[in-house]
């Protein structure tokens, strides 16, 4: 290839992705300007672009702030959950993982069947008799009825077994030699070689647990509980005037996870990209 | 001695396995039953639920609402496995190309979008969607002089908001999950390519499509459940489930509605059913054709 | 190894963490910014009530503290927990259903109350509490929650449907809206309007039936016949929405965004002056004072036009039965309390006062010092006294029944029918006929 022509695959395939960029990030753009307008101007001329400094000031962080509401108990509680149920649900995903990948024991495929089944099943469907069965537990208004429920994440388990069954066997039989117990094998040799998988799937469940919406919301019933999507959603009503928090809280809930992002840029992208999915 | 039985290596994958089994057992196969149960049973606040047969099957079938919630998640799950599933994979191939300046910004800011909840989102495009004439996408159509839209008020306008939403949210990720594969994809296959004289687009076709295979079932899987169990998003653009002509009316926000809202425990769990049903029957087609299951053997 | 004791210390935290959240019991303990103590002691019971208006927490909380000075030996804390209004609907459900995880006491709005009411209501009864003020309030409202005689709601409001106008616009065109008596003198303001200003007089509602309600009321129809059997393409109806439709097309009326004004998006569109009036319960003004601020002072009320002079001029829209649930703690602390906080006179006062409600409590209505109190934001933010529109059309105000066929004849006729009449243009009788044979299928 000549360096001309090099040059200008170079700038139509820059020029192509600053295009959809553009696109990508101009509702962020949006509630960025928003945020720093009366929330009345928004519900009187929708959401756009204009920047117009007459209209725009500080007051909704000001209020986000200092105001009398329960958006950072939200904001913390959406943090706790997610800490919480990632660490949990990756530790056990991944040795429910391994005990499919290193051993061949009666019932195997049955159960690694039901593993593909269940990501299969839409989750919605089991939401009344789901409802009823946390009831009788009594674990209404608990994180617990939240976690427990996906503690054993199916695609997390199948993403986990496909990749250890790249893990050679003789790792194992050498520990075994070694005198380790299976258990001592299990956390000795082979989770330090599944960091990378955990990264990507951190950021997968990370994803999921601090959107998850609509089983958090029927179990949890009291707002000093609340997570924050469910928050920002009770916000949304004509009977109270709260697009000023709503918006300001809105843009407020994805900075952090920008700047943890950027922060992390590196391990969010590779983790994702190591974890290739093997068929 | 009960520590000699736990430790061997009999019994230990058994304890490997546990959780999963017992939430296997606890939170579906039960609530599962008990789903299938109710879907022949007619269920009134405070009284005893009656079986009714399949009375409540025979009333689907026929009922209007219901179609168009099927047709509308059909629609929906079929234009995001379209939109979905190409665009990225090229996304993907060209900012994987030598040449590209800023790789890692892009694919940051493509990631970006994924990060928001969907209550935000979905809230930030019911906004930019509005039929105000000072709403973004109205101030955008007027550019071209088109006149003001009322997007949410219409069937092909609803769902093309619906579609830019879920394509906003996913491109990003469906790329990574591309990028993930093409990393299995040695370089050498393309070099020969070249000395044997195949263009860009050649290489693309012959090598990265066939390639990607496993990377494709996987997006497709996930695409097509997620596509047909789509409701938040829905419920978001539209602040509720009553959409005008119920044009974003889906099988789960119908779900909802029967069971929820109206009470019909019933009925709603018939309604859970044949979702199930659906599901699996797409999902299981499309994973003999592309062999899945025979690779698993 | 650094990333593997990070790992060790973090899983030890969530750890930790999740035993603590599973060991704590579902309530939280006192402090909290949602719970109501009106001055109660120690021992006072803590009662839960679900609303969807924040508004109501605060009639509440005025009327607590009332109810804990005079009982001092059953005083009450509230625990207030505010939910969008269809979320507080469908979570309330789900919990009646299951009998588990349901308030105390919880609002449910009229639109919904008949699907509460369907088999065995878990609701209590209301009968013996409500006695004592039954010769003084509007019977219809308390009928509207009730079933096979008992009844299960108490009543916050009559919500007598008038007519707001925004005097600026038709002064603008040189109408005077004391002049509107009929429709057919709508329909002449209206065009002048549009032709004057090039604004619409009115918006054509797809998304409630507020309108629709108020023709049939009008006509002495209902949507449902004596029975409760749905009868949305009735003749009434077809006039009702003909008539509608027809000043839809000549431009007095156009639809708007949000589907009816009593909409966010519909807030603004008002407050930006687009349209010159509204038909509304009565209980629409705290829109206005809260959210359409430009215009305070520019609204004026007056009755709604008819269709021939001497037909009813208003009805009782809307409304929110407080319940008390079969599950409640107390159930005689609850149902005491509820009646003294929404039925007593001095509820009743507060009600306008706090909430700007025509109180269901009729004898507050002539209450001079009550009603014309100059202090009163809604007394101030419109041009005349709204009381004395009230008076006028006292005898006037219609019900349109609830029934178990409501909600779905509601659901049908908002969000299929009248957006194909006024959206789509389709034909009024063939949309109403679709919607009829829809609503039959659906309550089959």
């Amino acid at each position: 290839m000549t360096k001309s022509r090099e040059k200008a695959v170079r700038i139509c395939l820059f020029i192509f992705f600053v295009i959809i960029s553009f696109f990508i990030l101009v509702p962020f753009y949006a509630v960025t300007i928003s945020a720093f307008k009366p929330g009345e101007e928004l519900v009187r001329y929708g959401l756009n672009l204009k920047f117009d400094l007459n209209v725009m000031s500080f007051d909704n962080f000001v209020y986000l702030f200092t105001g009398d509401h329960a958006y950072f108990t939200w904001f913390f509680n959406s943090l706790i959950l997610t800490i919480v149920q990632v660490v949990l649900t990756l530790l056990i995903s991944a040795t429910v993982a391994y005990g499919f990948s290193a051993y061949d024991f009666r019932g195997k495929n049955f159960l690694f069947i039901c593993v593909l089944l269940i990501m299969m099943v839409p989750f919605e469907i089991l939401l009344l008799p789901l409802y009823k069965l946390i009831f009788n537990m009594n674990l209404m208004n608990t994180y617990s009825a939240i976690i427990l429920p996906g503690i054993a994440s199916a695609a997390t388990i199948f993403f986990f077994r496909q990749y250890l069954s790249g893990i050679p066997k003789e790792l194992i039989a050498a520990g075994r030699v070694d005198g380790a117990t299976e258990y001592g094998i299990y956390v000795r040799l082979i989770l330090p070689i599944m960091k990378p998988s955990f990264a990507a799937m951190a950021i997968l469940n990370g994803m999921n647990s601090w959107n998850n919406f609509l089983w958090p919301f029927m179990v949890l019933s009291n707002e000093n509980k609340y997570t924050l999507p469910i928050g920002l959603k009770t916000l949304l009503t004509p009977y109270g005037n709260n697009y000023d928090l709503l918006i300001v809280g809105s843009f407020f809930s994805i900075l952090p996870i920008f700047v943890l992002f950027i922060a992390f840029q590196k391990y969010f992208i590779d983790g994702m990209t190591a974890g290739a999915v093997k068929g | 001695m009960i520590k000699r039985f736990l430790y061997s290596q009999k019994v230990a994958p058994y304890v490997f396995v546990l959780p999963f089994v017992l939430v296997f057992a606890i939170f579906w196969v039960y609530p599962l039953i008990s789903s299938f149960q109710m879907s022949f049973q007619k269920i009134t606040l405070g009284q005893e639920a009656q079986y009714i047969g399949f009375d409540n099957y025979t009333k689907l079938m026929t009922d209007k609402t219901f179609l168009k919630a099927i047709g509308n998640s059909a629609l929906y799950m079929v234009l995001t496995l379209v939109i979905l599933i190409p665009f990225p994979m090229l996304f993907a191939v060209l900012i994987n190309n030598r040449l590209m300046w800023g790789r890692e910004f892009f694919k940051s800011s493509f990631f970006f979008p994924a990060l928001t909840s969907v209550v935000v989102a979905g809230t930030i495009f019911r906004l930019m969607f509005g039929e105000m004439d000072g709403s973004l996408m109205n101030s955008i159509l007027a550019l071209f002089g088109v006149g003001p839209m009322k997007f949410l008020k219409e069937h092909t306008t609803g769902m093309i908001a619906l579609l830019a939403l879920a394509t906003w949210r996913w491109t990003g990720v469906n790329m990574l999950y591309f990028l993930s594969g093409l990393k299995n994809i040695p370089d050498d296959y393309y070099e020969a390519a070249s000395i044997d004289g195949a263009s860009s687009f050649q290489k693309f076709m012959k090598i990265t499509v066939p390639l990607l295979k496993p990377t494709s079932i996987y997006v497709l899987t996930i695409s097509i459940y997620a596509g047909l169990a789509m409701f938040i998003e829905s419920m978001m653009l539209w602040n509720g489930n009553n959409s005008p002509k119920n044009i974003g009316l889906t099988i789960v926000g119908y779900l909802y509605r029967q069971g929820i809202e109206k009470n019909n425990l019933g009925y709603a769990a018939a309604v859970g059913i044949v979702l199930l049903l659906i599901t699996m029957i797409i999902n299981l087609t499309q994973l003999a054709f592309t062999g899945l299951f025979k690779k698993e053997d | 190894m650094k990333m593997k004791k990070w790992f060790i210390l973090l899983s030890v935290i969530s750890l930790v963490l999740f035993m603590s959240g599973c060991g704590k019991s579902s309530n939280s303990s006192g402090g909290t910014k949602s719970v109501l103590d009106g001055g109660a002691g120690e021992t006072a019971t803590e009662l839960s009530y679900w609303t969807f208006v924040e508004l109501h927490g605060q009639h509440f909380e005025k009327m607590l503290t009332k109810w804990n000075a005079a009982n001092p030996d059953r005083q009450i804390k509230l625990n207030v927990t505010v939910m969008p209004y269809d979320d507080m609907h469908n979570k309330l459900s789900i919990a009646l259903q299951t009998g588990t995880g349901a308030p105390d006491i919880a609002d449910i709005e009229l639109g919904k109350f008949p699907d509460f009411l369907k088999g065995t209501p878990q609701l209590e009864s209301l009968n013996d509490v409500i006695d004592p003020y039954r010769d003084t309030i509007v019977k219809s409202r308390i009928d509207l929650y009730s079933k096979d005689g008992v009844n299960y709601g108490i009543p916050t409001h009559v919500g007598a449907a008038v007519a707001f106008y925004n005097t600026d616009i038709l002064k603008e065109a040189g109408v005077d809206y004391t002049t509107i008596k009929t429709w057919d003198d709508y329909k002449k303001a209206g065009e002048l309007v549009y032709e004057k200003t090039g604004k619409h007089m009115g918006t054509a509602d797809t998304s409630a039936t507020w309108q629709a309600s108020m023709l049939l009321a009008q006509q002495g129809s209902d949507f449902t016949d004596a029975d409760g059997n749905p009868q949305v393409n009735s003749p009434e109806m077809v006039k009702a929405l003909t008539l509608l439709k027809d000043l839809q097309d000549s431009n007095v009326l156009a639809t708007v965004a949000g589907g009816q004004p009593d909409t966010e998006e519909a807030y603004g569109e008002f407050n930006s002056g687009n349209y010159a009036s509204a038909f509304m319960p009565f209980w629409m003004m705290s829109r206005f004072t809260n959210y359409m601020s430009d215009l305070s002072g520019k609204v004026a009320i007056a009755p709604i036009p008819v269709i021939e002079e001497g037909m009813p001029r208003s009805y009782g829209g809307g409304g929110t039965g407080t319940v008390v649930t079969k599950t409640a703690k107390d159930v005689q602390l609850a149902k005491d309390f509820l009646a003294f906080a929404k039925l007593s006179e001095d509820a009743n006062i507060e009600i306008w006062n706090t909430l700007g409600f025509d109180p269901v409590n009729m004898n507050v209505w002539t209450m001079e010092d009550v009603t014309h109190n100059p202090d009163n934001q809604f007394v101030k933010y419109f041009q005349n006294n709204p009381f004395d529109v009230l008076n006028e059309i006292k005898d006037e105000i219609k019900l349109i029944k609830s029934t178990p066929a409501s909600p779905t004849i509601n659901n049908v006729l908002c969000t299929v029918t009248l957006n194909e009449i006024f959206e789509d243009g389709k034909d009024v009788k063939q949309a109403l006929d679709d919607a009829q044979a829809q609503i039959e299928q659906e309550l089959k």
